[in-house]
């Protein structure tokens, strides 16, 4: 039974259906010999072998109403560009500009920039919508221009030059700020650099100016080529390339080192460690993974691994340890998790619906949502439950210091009640079976290992 | 000037050949402008057609009147 990706329906060429276990792209007349027209490059071959392309393979199983099947491997986890951190799109964007450069050279384009089209596998970006290169025909621009500067560049400019995430705006505006929003949001900033002038101010003027006319026969008896492509290409590498995001220890940077942590760490990872034995889980859920220490554990007993955060600084460092590894970061506020959104609500799915876990981490965690965030206890036990499988919770009292400044200048009665481990406990009971519990020498808090009822 | 009906013609065309991605107009001018040393032959060309047109130098189809900017500055013989 073939069933479309939701995400994948915009290219009439081309779109992805799953069967089964399997993930199948089907293709048209133009997708199929768009398709042949990559598979005899060596740059294909090459950028399989370096894992910046994923594998593809041509498949017999061709449904009626096709041209032609290709098979790809299913990726552990898919994230969505307002998940990541600054050095995922980065690397995204450079990955993006680097093979449409190789490609260029072997006769071929890509025809869209955007990073939907890449996701990261063990800790590397990788290129996954080969239903976007097609043969370069002489004469014509680079169609996704404009794409790259609002989904890539732009975004990486909110933060590296502004000082504001650009999740947010990716997440509320999937298409990223248009030239002429970028530029209100650059005001007088970078007034003198040659990146902001062109591709924001100039281009949000050239837009305004040139809105509906068509262009495309002027440039390509101009003589537009793919060798000018390139040399936009190596300029926006090299302007990419220079946008930084420094950040310090502000957020949950030091959180390792706090007094606590350092502590009961190691009894919490026993504590892990005997949950992993148990239940031998394929797939890990970190939620408030922090510096991807329990992470680390999980993918080390051989787990795929979601370490989920909200806070970048964090995450963006864990994303550049985690090359190599079975471990996926996901940048998103488990009190407003990634929802189901785009076309139909359906286009990207929300975050629980990506992660289907067999075991859930929830170390450091649910006093933030319970005294920070004001989600009721119950509220957050049977969150829990919703993932359905065996969770290990650390339970932290209302003694506990760290209680004390996530309450700041709440009084009692603004907090809601059920906040001390008795009532914890009842209210897990309801749902879950307790499997394994253990107190922590903090004598504050504790461990529990969970299975749904 | 472009009647209706050549519009239309001239926007179905063009989606045949972009395929789904609107790749904006003024974004494809502009990367002749950013491709500098690389595309001032690209730019000076398409004045040149440009002016060429405004000086009526090609003969311009039954009908069609010459392009008023660097937009439809496409010579008559691919048309």
């Amino acid at each position: 039974m073939l069933s479309p990706d939701p995400g994948s329906f915009r290219d009439p060429a081309s779109r992805v259906v799953l069967d089964g276990p399997r993930v199948l792209r089907l293709l048209d007349l133009r997708g199929l010999e768009a398709w042949r027209a990559l598979a005899r490059t060596d740059f294909f071959t090459s950028a399989v072998a370096d894992r910046r392309l994923i594998e593809t393979a041509e498949s017999n199983d061709v449904p009626p109403g096709s041209a032609g099947a290709l098979e790809h491997p299913r990726l552990p986890f898919i994230s969505y560009p307002y998940e990541w951190t600054f050095a995922m799109l980065k690397d995204a964007a450079l990955l993006q500009l680097d093979l449409l450069r190789d490609a260029l050279s072997a006769g071929v384009t890509i025809k869209d920039a955007t990073p939907y089209n890449i996701q990261f596998v063990e800790g590397r970006p990788m290129f996954i919508d080969i239903g976007s290169f097609e043969a370069y025909q002489p004469g014509e621009p680079w169609m996704g221009y404009r794409q790259f500067t609002r989904q890539f560049l732009f975004p990486l400019m909110l933060r590296s030059w502004i000082g504001v995430p650009f999740q947010p705006w990716l997440r509320g505006a999937m298409e990223g700020p248009t030239p002429a929003q970028m530029a209100q949001l650059l005001g007088s900033r970078k007034r003198f650099h040659m990146g902001a002038l062109l591709h924001v101010r100039l281009q949000a003027r050239v837009e305004a100016r040139m809105a509906g006319r068509s262009v495309r026969d002027g440039l390509k008896t101009a003589g537009f080529s793919a060798q000018l492509i390139q040399a936009n290409v190596r300029k926006l590498r090299s302007l990419v390339a220079s946008l930084e995001w420094a950040h310090g220890d502000d957020g949950w940077s030091d959180y390792g080192s706090c007094e606590h942590v350092a502590r009961d760490r190691a009894a919490k990872g026993e504590f892990l460690k005997s949950a992993i034995e148990r239940t031998h889980p394929r797939r890990v859920l970190d939620l408030g993974a922090n510096d991807g220490h329990f992470s680390g554990i999980a993918a080390a007993a051989g787990a795929d691994v979601i370490a989920v955060d909200y806070d970048e600084a964090v995450l963006d460092d864990l994303y550049r340890r985690s090359e190599g590894s079975s471990l996926a970061v996901v940048l998103t506020d488990l009190a407003n998790p990634s929802p189901a959104q785009g076309w139909a609500g359906t286009e990207r799915s929300s975050v629980a619906d990506r992660a289907h876990p067999d075991l859930v981490i929830a170390y450091g965690l649910i006093h933030h949502l319970i005294y920070h965030a004001s989600i009721p206890p119950r509220e957050v036990v049977r969150w829990l439950r919703t993932f359905d499988c065996q969770v290990v919770v650390e339970f932290v009292s209302p003694a506990d210091e760290m209680v004390g400044k996530l309450i700041g200048n709440k009084r009692a009665h603004e907090l809601h009640p059920n906040r001390d481990e008795a009532d914890f406990r009842g209210l897990v009971e309801e749902v879950f079976d307790i499997l394994d519990e253990t107190n922590l020498s903090s004598g504050t808090r504790a461990l529990f290992a969970l299975r749904p009822r | 000037m472009t009647t209706a009906t050549g519009f239309d013609d001239a926007l179905e065309e063009e989606q045949m050949i972009f395929g789904y991605l609107d790749p904006g107009s003024g974004s494809m001018i502009l990367q002749v402008v950013i491709g500098g040393a690389a595309g001032i032959a690209v730019a000076a060309k398409a004045l040149r057609q440009k002016y060429q047109l405004r000086r009526g130098k090609y003969p311009l189809p039954d009908g069609e009147e010459p392009a008023e900017s660097i937009e439809d500055t496409s010579l008559p013989s691919e048309s």
